[in-house]
């Protein structure tokens, strides 16, 4: 029984320690594919091969955050990011006949500003990684089992507590509609559309004028 | 939790496979058993009957961006939608009104583009 | 079969990987297995329904369809197969090669990928996620691209032309297919597929078609509409822009474009079964011995059911001129979905008998 124990004991260590090491490993994995992504983006010719890197780095951020079990943040930002916004960049970059070359001299020039933005970013980031509000988070993190399903709890918080914030939300998509509108929408002269209803609600005295007149001489 | 997803990523990962697999296959068994005589009409886009005039990368209508873009925030109110469906019979009254409110102010942005003739294709 | 496959592995691959790795090499192992058992019945049903469609279309259209390959015709998709093999793949001078080659396998992966959350008894399901929904929705909005990249890789006229109009109309319509979607999850309160399936307990009468049936209408017509099948063919109206976006496409490179098509149609057949007709349930109250017990054999029927409904679309309706796709999608579909999750909220919350008690 004794020598039984020994061997069982290790076995279960093993698996917990197997879990999260295959764990670190497709973390590890993806993170690389994100990293290596995002620098494509930037070194890519050609804006549609940048383009696909981009929908590859949010699809290992996905999966990134899916580690984190947060599967509903993770498929809507497939969903959204990777299913809609994307689809809008291609649109942009295929139909706009793109000059490569003038695009590879923006970069040079705009390479100072792009520092300066990633130096910000890298401040900021900095600022709250190092003010230490993220490890008591970190310690204070739940690992859930199978079935929660952290959807749901969005949810119920999402419209009670942060109703206010949830609204904003609406108001703001709004002004996007709105916005969207204003800026692109241009109305044809040129179309030859046809409008059924006016064709159906068609009178004969629209078409047709019987005039009355004298015989004409031969 | 995790557990579940194993299954899809490995799924995602044959699927690719698979498919590059058969394009493979077709590549190679098309090199290997055809004799694979190029020339430069067999090898020009389809056209019907003359070469292409220009590049058939052009300039579109500005409407498909529109619709993309409204596409984009239709998306996301379904993304909004989801929790609130799932979680509809745990916040009763209080979250139907919430989500009422917003799907309202979203109405007026769809009524808006209506009206203002974002939806007619010609 | 789980056992002779770990024996298999055991004799063959597990020497020599290292202890720590065994348990994840079975479940890797376990997992592909599973997903042949999925996948091999999708892709025979892929090649038979091509046959069954010519085959159906031909006899309402008073032909006999192919049958001259095999007994009445019977191997005429393995045929096919060979044949498409064996085709030269051309790669156009202008095209942008790479693109190309990714874009059909960037269509086929995420219809095929759609299979792992779909459940086909109540518990034979290869991932059981809470988002199975949700899952879904993300992958269907990812067929687009496959079609947006090979429209523009082409550098074709009309490969772009179709993938244009394509990549719009997919995109009209899925925001309808989102809507009734958030329909079911209202209906069922769970995003996981298994749930849905059990929140429709009973027969007929108990499944959500009847309370939600303008949603199932039009997420059943949005499906057509996003698999790109007559009468909302015009990504690839043949009589107007040749083929579509693979219209540069041969040999195998245009049958991974088929398969997927016809992937995503048995999916969609596959969705609305589950989601509107009670997935596995039977459709008769439990009292009948044999036929009211539930099994595979009911969703079996169910998917054939649409599967059926796709074709007879494609043998009936005239193709629908662009703008008429698009003012459906948008003027007619939006608004109806959003009123109709707005009454199937009001029936959750007041309790609706027999389905919401």
């Amino acid at each position: 029984m004794e020598s039984d124990r020994v061997i069982v004991v290790p076995r279960c260590l093993l698996r917990i320690i197997n879990k999260k090491m295959f764990e670190l490993i497709v973390f590890y994995i993806f993170a690389a594919l994100l990293l290596t992504s995002a620098v494509m983006v930037i070194t890519m010719r050609n804006p549609v091969h940048a383009a696909l890197s981009l929908i590859l780095a949010f699809f290992s951020s996905a999966a990134i955050w899916l580690l984190l079990e947060a599967e509903f943040l993770a498929i809507v930002l497939v969903l959204v990011y990777v299913g809609a916004v994307m689809v809008l960049f291609l649109f942009v970059i295929m139909m706009l006949d793109i000059n490569l070359a003038k695009i590879r001299e923006g970069f040079i020039r705009f390479l100072p500003v792009g520092f300066l933005v990633a130096l910000v970013m890298v401040i900021v980031m900095g600022s709250i990684v190092g003010s230490g509000i993220i490890e008591p988070l970190l310690e204070e993190r739940v690992y859930y089992g199978p079935g929660f399903s952290n959807t749901q709890h969005l949810g119920q918080t999402l419209y009670t507590d942060y109703l206010y914030p949830f609204e904003i939300a609406g108001a703001i998509l709004l002004v996007a509609i709105i916005a969207a509108i204003s800026l692109t929408m241009r109305a044809r002269r040129d179309t030859k559309a046809q409008d059924p209803n006016r064709q159906v609600a068609v009178k004969r005295s629209d078409r047709v004028r019987l005039v009355s007149m004298k015989t004409e001489d031969r | 939790m995790l557990e579940n997803y194993f299954p899809i990523l490995i799924f995602i990962a044959l699927g690719l496979i698979l498919g590059g697999i058969m394009v493979g296959i077709g590549l190679l068994l098309g090199k290997l058993m055809g004799h694979a005589r190029s020339d430069a009409e067999k090898q020009s886009p389809y056209e019907c009957g003359f070469d292409a005039f220009e590049d058939a990368r052009m300039k579109f209508d500005v409407r498909y961006y529109l619709v993309a873009i409204l596409f984009i925030i239709f998306d996301l109110e379904i993304a909004f939608l989801f929790p609130w469906a799932v979680a509809l019979g745990d916040i009763g009254m209080a979250g139907f009104t919430a989500m009422m409110i917003f799907l309202g102010v979203l109405v007026v942005g769809f009524i808006y583009e209506w009206r203002k003739g974002a939806l007619e294709w010609e | 079969m789980i056992e002779l496959l770990h024996s298999l592995l055991d004799a063959t691959l597990m020497p020599l990987v290292p202890e720590s790795m065994h348990r994840i090499t079975y479940l890797t192992f376990e997992t592909v297995f599973k997903i042949t058992l999925i996948l091999t019945p999708l892709l025979l049903a892929v090649a038979y329904i091509t046959f069954a469609e010519r085959k159906i279309i031909g006899y309402i259209q008073c032909r006999i369809g192919p049958n001259r390959v095999g007994p009445r015709g019977w191997l005429q998709p393995i045929a096919d197969a060979l044949k498409l093999i064996f085709k030269e793949i051309i790669i156009p001078t202008g095209a942008n090669r790479n693109l190309f080659i990714i874009a059909p396998v960037l269509s086929l992966a995420p219809s095929l990928a759609a299979w792992a959350v779909i459940p086909f008894n109540d518990h034979l399901v290869l991932a059981d996620i809470n988002a199975g929904l949700l899952y879904i929705l993300a992958l269907t909005s990812l067929s687009v691209y496959g079609i947006i990249i090979a429209g523009w890789a082409s550098n074709s006229k009309y490969a772009f032309l179709g993938a244009m109009r394509s990549a719009a109309q997919i995109v009209a319509y899925e925001i309808a297919m989102g809507f009734a979607l958030v329909g079911v999850l209202i209906a069922s309160g769970s995003l996981n597929m298994g749930e849905i399936v059990a929140a429709q307990e009973g027969w007929l009468v108990h499944w959500f078609w009847l309370p939600l049936l303008p949603l199932c209408v039009i997420y059943f017509i949005s499906g057509v509409a996003e698999t790109n099948r007559a009468p909302f063919d015009v990504a690839e109206g043949e009589s107007e822009i040749v083929a579509g976006f693979h219209v540069d496409y041969s040999g195998m490179a245009f049958s991974v474009f088929f398969m997927a098509e016809y992937a995503n149609m048995i999916m969609i057949a596959a969705l609305t079964s589950i989601l509107f007709f009670g997935g596995w349930l039977s459709p008769f109250p439990e009292m009948i011995p044999i036929l009211g017990e539930p099994g595979l054999f009911w969703l079996l029927v169910k998917i054939s059911f649409f599967l059926f409904l796709f074709l007879w679309f494609r043998a009936t309706f005239p193709r629908y001129r662009y703008d008429q796709i698009m003012r459906l999608g948008w003027k007619i579909f939006i608004p109806i979905t959003i009123v109709w999750l707005i009454v199937a909220a009001v029936f959750v919350l007041i309790g609706l008998p027999p389905w919401f008690d």
